[in-house]
């Protein structure tokens, strides 16, 4: 037992050591990951719980949209369908049949991927921009029943009295942090799987990919139900966290700022998302300060922000920091001179992308 | 070296803006008055449109009275007022409204809340509210479910009151009411005994309601409904359902608007001579710089209204001509937010302390002369709506000026500066 131990705690040192700390970009990963799971401890103001929780909601949530519009290449301009729909059905399911936290956001997620099909089979038979304009009536035709059915949906006014998403605002924090870094990490493994090397190639050409006897309509829909499906996770726990469910889940601009955090973190990443809500949401609350000019500065800054960093900014800080080797194309940090893999020699090729960019 | 020059100037404007954010941060604070630990109070609204902007400047009308008064006598001290502006952005965004209520509470420290304004947005601010056991005093919203909950379970939501506006039910028997003194008017200057009425109703889901209660108590109150139009709630163009009304021969247009389209109806209604008087509600209309947007052009237009000068109160005309004065804007009815913050300071002086439960029990006795009427809680913390309390009135524009014309005799009622309601003189000309 002690051998097997001493055995686990090697391994996992040298993963550590190997996998993370020789990489700057995880090394910050890991090390604001961290940050945030001893946050609590030194401070527990709501308001900031309250802030970050909120993240981590949206983090799942941009995530999902990049896992569709940047990978499968599916640029949807409605995606709050789905973050709507379970925020909906976990808030009815709740308030009418009492059923538990646990058990709504699941059945929420799943009536977002079938509000999603039934809406998608016909919308992604388009093809490019059409299905981008296409995507944008999904939410105004839920928005639709919402006010149709005002007995079942409350109409305008929402519904309220929701169960909390935890007992305590530490709780819903950590829960949504673990959530969060739970659900983040799967869309990472879809996407470097083979069936996240399909959707990247259907987003590059979708003919080739079909010419070599994939069949892509298949595979856009499971990027449609994957996406769904997380978005739809997001959507449950903001209704239960929120603890009123309107209309305004289905708005326009709940479509519109996720693309903005996604671009501004660096789409077809899955990370990049999440960099850019955590900066962004923060800093959009840091900017009540100056509640006049909260929009223009938040405005000017993704604008700057994109002009240097096009590719958005967790791909900068990558490129900036890490290198790729020439022969085995795994990266390497900035410092390296020899790959860490394959040991070819990184000077000649790579050479201190940091000072390179400033050269 | 492109790249370079790219990112330092990212850096650097990223600097120069927060800088400025950091010059301004705290936000917008009205006088403090005395460093001698003031009484913090949020006043939350969407303070970039009319409706929180008018709830913050009359939340500074009263707390600079308070503060030159000496303070809240609380025990045997005396307390300043301290005004803290909780930007809720509730029109746009609903989820930064609960946010900034937990800022306001847990960051800036806010003893006591006044505002709310968008239903959606008040409901997820009451749970935060409750959450951290702060009174709120609700002065935007009136949808009856908000003080529903106070009844529902009280232990939670007793913190809750709304002094303004009274519940919508309610508002929609004021309009009512209203609606018959326009046909009063019809039937006397007109002989037209059996008025027929034209709905002229938003197409926004709020309004269904509305339509359906008109279509039963329309006929009951003698009046003929000749049809319903509903543009868009946005609409810069009425000249269709003008120039249809006008043909319709209606006597009556019961406008039912919350939306930009008020503006452009009362434009059109005078350019066009539209033969009919108008009733109803017409947001828009009710105050602030309505007569500007309007060019002058929104004479005879009238609306269900909560603010008018009249002596609704022995402090209304003046706080009402004060308000003019300092601000050159004529009040929305948000500025109710006066007398809430009024009502709170005489709760707290009354309990000798700003704990909660005894400032709660003080306002559950409160009864004072606000600016709507006269303020008494139900059991519910709602504002009491009928004869003798609040009622609501019925103003209508008149040469540049916003008159009140209801309630005019009804069960007894007529405030001091009430004119009678005034037929158009095309309106006039048109059925003599």
């Amino acid at each position: 037992m002690m051998q097997f131990i001493a055995y686990l705690t090697r391994k996992l040192s040298r993963d550590f050591h190997g996998e993370i700390i020789s990489l700057p970009t995880r090394t910050i990963l890991v090390t604001a990951f961290l940050a945030l799971l001893l946050l609590p401890l030194f401070n527990s103001n709501t308001y900031i719980l309250r802030i970050l929780t909120l993240t981590c909601i949206f983090s799942i949530y941009a995530a999902s949209w990049d896992l569709l519009g940047g990978f499968a290449g599916q640029i949807s301009f409605g995606h709050a369908l789905f973050f709507g729909v379970a925020a909906y059905t976990s808030a009815l399911l709740n308030l009418r049949l009492g059923l538990p936290v646990l058990v709504t956001i699941p059945i929420g997620a799943l009536a977002a991927v079938l509000s999603g099909l039934v809406l998608g089979l016909p919308g992604l038979r388009l093809k490019g921009p059409y299905f981008s304009l296409a995507s944008l009536a999904f939410p105004i035709i839920m928005m639709g029943i919402v006010f149709t059915f005002p007995q079942l949906t409350g109409g305008e006014l929402g519904i309220s009295g929701i169960t909390r998403l935890a007992a305590t605002r530490v709780r819903e924090y950590y829960l949504s942090l673990m959530m969060m870094l739970t659900l983040v990490l799967v869309m990472w493994k879809i996407v470097t799987s083979k069936t996240g090397l399909i959707f990247h190639a259907i987003r590059e050409d979708e003919i080739t990919v079909r010419a070599s006897g994939i069949n892509t309509s298949l595979y856009k829909m499971l990027a449609f139900i994957i996406s769904g499906l997380f978005a739809g996770i997001a959507g449950g726990m903001y209704a239960h966290f929120m603890r009123v469910v309107g209309p305004s889940t289905l708005e326009l601009i709940m479509s519109l700022q996720i693309i903005v955090f996604v671009i501004f973190g660096g789409i077809a990443t899955i990370y990049g998302p999440v960099v850019g809500v955590f900066i962004l949401y923060p800093l959009m609350e840091y900017l009540r300060v100056v509640p006049e000019y909260r929009m223009l500065i938040f405005g000017l800054l993704v604008v700057l922000v994109l002009r240097v960093m096009p590719e958005g900014i967790s791909t900068f800080v990558q490129d900036l920091l890490e290198g790729e080797c020439p022969r085995c194309k795994e990266r390497n940090a900035f410092t390296r001179s020899a790959c860490r893999i394959c040991g070819t020699d990184l000077d000649s090729h790579t050479h201190l992308n940091f000072l390179k960019r400033g050269a | 070296m492109k790249s370079k020059r790219g990112v330092l100037t990212v850096f650097v404007v990223f600097a120069v803006l927060l800088s400025i954010a950091l010059s301004g941060c705290g936000g917008k604070k009205a006088d403090p008055g005395p460093q001698v630990s003031p009484i913090r109070i949020g006043i939350a609204g969407p303070m970039t449109f009319i409706h929180g902007e008018h709830m913050w400047k009359s939340a500074t009308m009263a707390a600079n009275e308070i503060n030159a008064a000496g303070g809240v006598q609380v025990g045997s001290e005396k307390r300043p007022i301290e005004l803290v502006s909780v930007e809720t952005n509730e029109i746009l965004n609903v989820p930064d409204a609960a946010s900034a209520i937990e800022r306001a509470i847990s960051v800036d420290k806010v003893d006591f809340l006044l505002g709310g304004f968008r239903t959606e947005a008040v409901l997820g601010m009451q749970d935060v509210a409750a959450d951290h056991e702060t009174i709120f005093i609700i002065t935007g919203s009136g949808h009856p479910q908000l003080t529903m909950r106070v009844g529902e379970d009280y232990e939670k939501y007793k913190y809750f009151f709304r002094t303004n506006p009274m519940n919508s039910s309610n508002m929609a028997r004021a309009t009512f009411l209203i609606l018959h003194e326009v046909a009063t008017v019809i039937r006397e200057d007109l002989g037209f005994m059996q008025p027929k009425v034209a709905i002229l109703a938003e197409s926004a889901v709020w309004v269904d309601p509305i339509i359906a209660a008109s279509e039963q108590q329309m006929p009951a109150m003698g009046l003929e409904i000749v049809g319903v139009w509903r543009p868009s709630a946005n609409a810069t163009d009425l000249s269709a359902e003008l120039s249809a009304i006008s043909a319709s021969g209606a006597h009556i247009i019961f406008t039912v608007m919350s939306g930009p389209v008020g503006g452009p109806f009362a434009r059109q209604y005078e350019e066009l001579q539209v033969p009919a008087a108008v009733a109803g509600i017409n947001v828009d209309s009710m105050g602030g710089k309505f007569w500007q947007t309007t060019g002058g052009l929104g004479n005879f237009v009238s609306t269900l209204n909560l603010v008018g000068r009249v002596e609704t109160s022995p402090h209304a005309i003046d706080f009402f001509d004060r308000f003019m004065d300092i601000y050159g804007e004529i009040p929305v009815y948000t500025v109710a937010t006066y007398d809430a913050l009024n009502i709170l300071v005489g709760a707290i002086e009354r309990a000798g302390t700003t704990e909660n439960d005894a400032v709660i029990a003080e306002l559950e006795k409160t009864d004072v002369p606000a600016i709507g009427g006269r303020v008494v809680f139900t059991d519910e913390h709602d504002v009491t709506w009928g004869p003798g309390y609040v009622t609501g009135l019925g103003t209508q524009w008149q040469d540049g000026e916003l008159k009140v014309f209801w309630p005019n005799g009804w069960e007894g009622i007529k405030y001091e500066g009430t004119v009678r309601y005034e037929l158009a003189p095309w309106v006039v000309e048109f059925w003599k």
